[in-house]
This record gives C-alpha cells, structure tokens and sequence, in this order.
C-alpha cells in the first residue's frame, strides 16, 4: 500500500513519522524546521515530492508540529536580535500559543524534543516558556505536585539546602 | 472505557482522577536532556524562582547548580556587564568567572571591576571619583573566583540593600553649622571639607582619623591620589598633605585669588583654577608650579583632565582646552550666555552647564558645538558623563538623564524641592542630593525613585560606589556625616 501510493500535491513533501505514518505538507510550512529546510536544500530541484524520515518523531506529535507551523508559517524568520528581545521578555507567550499548549505534560516535552530536533527554535522557546511558567510562583512542594516528583532529599539535606536558599526568600 | 467511566458513581471517578492525574505528570528535567532542561531554566529571571526550584529534589538541585542558569540571570539582571567588565581584568580567557569579593575584607570592596569607570574607559565623571586610585590599588590584590551564583547572591543582596535596607552610621563632623565644600570617598579614606578651613579624615567606615590644620580660611577644592590630598581655598594657597600622617608636604603660592577647582593628572601632577583667571599646573613632588595657563577672563569654576588634556569652565562663560605639557589653549568652547558652574570630559567630548540653563556638548579634538540640550529652568550646577550617558542637576531642583547618542534627554526626575546639590550615577543608580534635605536613589534606567536615603535640612554633599553611600548634610547647627553599607552580612557566604 505504502509503494503503490499517489506522489504528493505540487508544492508540498511528504513527511514520514517514526511510526511509519505519512503526513504531506507544503513545503513552505515544512520549512519552519530548520533541520527540513536544510535537507530541502540540499536535494535541489529535486525536492518537491520527496518523502522525508522524521525517525525520532511519532505521528501525534509530528501533527502537532505541523499544526504550530501552519499557522505560524508567515512569521519572519528569527534573528539573532530576536533571540535576546525574546530572553527579556521571558514567559510572554502569544494567545494562540497558549491554547495550543494545553496539552498533558507527555505531549508538552515531545512537542520540545521534537522542536529542539526539528530545529524549529520559535516552537521551541514556546515550549520551553510554558514549562517554565508552570514552574513559576510554586513552593518546592507544588513543584514536586505539579510534575509529580518525588522528594528524594533527607530531611537533614532538606533544610540545609532550604538555609541555602534562603536568601532569595527575602526581599 | 468511555462507556466504563459512564456507569462510575462521582465517588469512582473522583478515585480515578486521583489514581489518573499523576500518571499523567512527568517531570520535565528526568524526561529531557540537559541541554533542554538548562534552556527551560533560562527563561526563568526570578532568582526566587531558582531557588525553591533548587529544593525539589537532588535532580533539580545539580541542574540548578549549573552556573550557565546563574549567568543567564546576570545577565538579565544586568550584573553581567559587571561580570564582562571583570573578566576582561583576569588573565586567562578560559577563566570567565566573576571576581567576587572578600566581605570580610571591607576595604577592598571599591576594587571591585564596574564599580568605578578605570582609567582605561572614556566613562568621565564630573568630579574626580578617584578612579585613577581606585584600580592601580585594585590592580595590586586580585579578588578570588567564584561561581556565578554566588557572584548574582551577593550582587542581589546588595541592590535588595539599597532598595530596603542597609546599614547606616551618623557622625557629627561639627556642632557651628559650616558649608561643607567637597566629600571624597577613596579606597582609605572618606574625606570633608570645610569652609572653616578644616579637612577631615575619617576611614571608610566613618570613625575620625584626623584634621587637617593649616589653611587659614575656607578650603574650596580638594582632590585625593592614594594617601596624597591637594587642597586649596581662600587662602589661596595650594596645599599638598600626606593622609596617613595628617603633614603638610608643601604650601604652594602663586593664585592671587580663592583657589576653587582642582585635579590631579597623575601622581605628580595637580592642576588648580583659580577667582584669578588663571589655571595653575603643579609639580607636587617637587613642590614647584610648573606652568600658569592664561586666557580666561574670569573666575575659573572648574576643570576637568583626561590624559594631556585639561578642560576648564570659568565665569567669563566660556570654556577652554588647553595642552598640559604645552602649557596653552587648544580651543575656547564659546556659546554660553552667562557663567559655566560644571564641566565633564571623557577625552573626546566636552560636556558644560551654565547660569544660562543650558548644558553643551562640544566635541573635543576640533573645539565645534555639537549640541545644545535645554530643559532646566536654572542654572546646571551638576554633571556626570558616563559612556553615552549624561546626568546633570540644576537649581532647578531637576536632575535630567540625556542620551548622547541622540542628542535627547532620556528622564526627568522632579527631585528635589530646591537645589541639587550634588549628584553621582553608575550603571544601575543615580544618587541625589539636594537643599531640600533629602538623599534620593533613582533607578537610571527608568527614572522611577527607589528611595529616600537621608533626611535632614540641607545636603552638602553625596558620594557612593557599589555598596557604599556617604552624605553630608546639615541637622540644626551641625554637619552630620551619613555612612550607609549596602553590603551583605559576612556570614551569607
């Protein structure tokens, strides 16, 4: 069934999922990976049509990517003044980018692991600042209750490392 | 299973839920590489953040050990420019770690790199910060390496002691309600004039070390280099006393009127502008005049040297730049309507405040206006440059920040009720003082005020470096000394 099947639509490539699953794309939207776009290139005139093997990435997970890059496909690419602009703001994350990270935690770092391998750093700052907000405002306790972390410290390790702390405690 | 969970009472699925939701929680920092986790922490600006998330457990703890996170937040912090500044000082490259203090060593906390523009960097201040002793001394004991993290502890405790806390001492200088004519803070020495014609010494802490008794009338001008003090006033001499034992080296004669401004180039060389038109350049090893620079046309107010070059602004509401070594005048900077109070150089731009109520730049090399700033409705009797930045102080009671890469001002701060008397600003505050009586923290980069340091009735003077403030102001009929220590208790380390 998978040799037998039609070529994909002008314009677009076809993306294969670690699970074997195929997923077609325009190639403009498949570019937002840093990691496709280079590969793109380097097969030339030859590009279009091709199937490409995204082997550390499962079908769910690459459809979530595709989503995020459908819709962010008319972004300006980033730039290095991005980049520091972006650090100073911190966990200021667009509306849309909000909703489309309420997913469980699973799904969250899949979507950072394959961003951080699809080299697609916008998707992954995204990830990276949503992590980073559920971190935010938390005592250690809530921490270890929001990702479900057990307290591997003795209760001696515990205050001191909390005396350690202390100072930031204080303001 | 959907058809399951249906047939579930409230009570099953409640069990379900919390049998469920942890099943789906993961912690990030065992399911991701490093690299990813470190990533996540880097958009984390909240060292409170940082460090609950440091008591999570022993995985969370070695990743928030890592010192990239701490430079990060350096960085965001802005201690990192600090940090650049410090590591360029250290030898090897590989050595990028910040040199943080010894505490428990006190006097050497002004060596720290970024407290005070060195020699090296075209940052000029208004008065001279005795920036030329601060790093030859900083030179002689390099600080030890630590951690960015212990480095961004102690830069956070300090800057959450200038927000709200500190540690301040008040001293009582004298009980007859006499003008204090200029403070110095030197890597020894806190330094008092006065104009009853008597200087004081005290160590850095604030304790009387000792007077220095000789001239006859109202000391106007002084400046420190190491245990060196040159001082002049009424009497119109020109001093030259050693600190450490309160000497007089020499007596210099030449001004035929109230010395009133006075830097020094380098160790041997001091330069004094006089009421009498004149500059006077001194030899003070050798205890002779060097040179007398002519051309003003009135009471010379101040100067300023960078290199070879000296800068003078003077009442006959120009201002000049002369050669040292030549002995004459490159330019004279004409513009001003009325009297230059205050002058800044940073080797290639002049900064001048006049009674007219404007501030100029002008450039250097070729003596050309470059631009006019207005804005204060009085006489401009304050100014500092620093890189790109420009501060002045009025009578007007407002202290102005101007950029001069654009040529335009940046904030204006309402800081006072009457005249600014005396101001200074680094990478992070502006500190103010004023005739009002108050001691005013500002945060330079948004103008907002960060906090009344002093009350009193009126402020003579105000000094500061990075964990450290000194003010002199007036309580009834005596002059009171204000230390203030911003520096973290010894044992937070």
């Amino acid at each position: 069934m998978v040799e037998t099947e039609a070529p994909p639509a002008a314009g677009h490539i076809r993306l294969q999922s670690n699970d074997n699953i195929k997923i077609d794309v325009e190639k403009a939207v498949a570019e937002r990976s840093l990691l496709i776009k280079n590969m793109l290139d380097d097969l030339g005139p030859n590009a279009e049509g091709q199937t490409i093997p995204i082997p550390n990435v499962t079908e769910p997970v690459l459809r979530k990517v595709i989503e995020w890059c459908e819709h962010h496909r008319n972004d300006p690419p980033a730039t290095n003044e991005d980049e520091s602009d972006n650090r100073k703001k911190t966990t200021d994350i667009d509306e849309w980018d909000q909703k489309f990270m309420q997913v469980d935690q699973e799904m969250l770092f899949e979507i950072i692991l394959a961003s951080n391998y699809l080299d697609i750093k916008a998707l992954l700052d995204v990830g990276c600042k949503t992590v980073a907000n559920m971190i935010k405002g938390k005592s250690p306790e809530e921490i270890r209750k929001t990702f479900n972390i057990t307290n591997d410290f003795t209760p001696e390790e515990e205050e001191q490392i909390r005396r350690e702390n202390e100072w930031a405690e204080d303001r | 299973l959907a058809d399951l969970l249906n047939m579930c009472t409230t009570q099953q699925l409640s069990f379900v839920h919390q049998f469920v939701s942890p099943l789906l929680k993961k912690d990030p920092f065992t399911t991701l590489p490093d690299e990813l986790c470190l990533r996540i922490l880097s958009f984390i600006d909240d060292p409170q953040v940082l460090a609950r998330a440091s008591q999570v457990s022993r995985r969370w703890k070695d990743l928030l050990s890592d010192d990239m996170t701490w430079k990060h937040l350096c960085d965001k912090h802005d201690y990192g420019r600090r940090l650049s500044e410090a590591s360029s000082a250290l030898p090897p490259p590989a050595l990028i770690r910040p040199p943080v203090l010894p505490l428990s060593n006190p006097e050497y906390n002004h060596s720290f790199p970024g407290t005070i523009p060195g020699p090296s960097t075209l940052n000029a201040m208004s008065r001279s910060f005795d920036r030329v002793a601060e790093s030859s001394s900083a030179g002689a004991v390099r600080p030890p390496i630590r951690s960015y993290k212990s480095h961004f502890k102690q830069r956070y405790l300090v800057e959450s002691a200038w927000r709200t806390g500190g540690r301040n001492t008040t001293r009582t200088i004298t009980q007859d309600g006499r003008v204090v004519t200029s403070l110095h803070l030197t890597p020894k020495y806190i330094v008092v004039a006065l104009d009853n014609a008597r200087i004081h010494i005290f160590d850095r802490e604030g304790n009387a070390l000792r007077t220095l008794q000789g001239h006859i009338m109202g000391v106007w001008a002084m400046v420190p280099w190491e245990d060196i003090l040159v001082s002049g006033g009424c009497d119109r001499d020109v001093r030259v006393w050693d600190m450490s034992t309160g000497k007089c080296l020499y007596t210099l004669r030449g001004h035929t009127s109230t010395v009133r401004c006075l830097k020094m180039s380098d160790a041997n060389t001091a330069i004094s502008g006089s009421r009498d038109t004149t500059l006077r350049v001194w030899d003070i090893r050798q205890g002779i005049c060097r040179n007398v620079l002519v051309g003003h046309q009135a009471s010379v107010r101040c100067l300023e040297i960078k290199g070879d070059i000296v800068v003078s602004g003077s009442y006959d509401a120009t201002a000049k730049i002369w050669s040292i070594s030549e002995g004459r005048c490159l330019h004279t900077l004409s513009g001003h309507f009325s009297q230059i109070y205050a002058i800044a150089f940073d080797g290639n731009r002049v900064v001048t405040g006049s009674l007219d109520t404007s501030v100029r730049v002008w450039d250097a090399h070729t003596g050309e206006a470059i631009a006019v700033l207005q804005g204060h409705t009085s006489l401009v009797g304050q100014l500092q440059l620093r890189g790109n930045t420009l501060v002045t102080g009025g009578s007007d009671g407002s202290v102005r920040v101007w950029s001069l890469e654009k040529m335009c001002p940046i904030h204006r701060l309402a800081a006072h009720d009457n005249s600014v008397t005396s101001l200074q600003f680094d990478d992070t505050r502006i500190v103010s003082g004023g005739s009002d009586g108050r001691v005013k923290v500002w945060d330079v980069k948004t103008g907002h005020l960060v906090r009344e340091l002093i009350t009193a009735e009126s402020v003579w003077r105000v000094v500061f470096e990075d964990e450290k403030c000194i003010a002199v102001a007036n309580r009834g009929s005596r002059v009171m000394m204000e230390v203030w220590s911003f520096s973290p208790p010894e044992d937070a380390f």
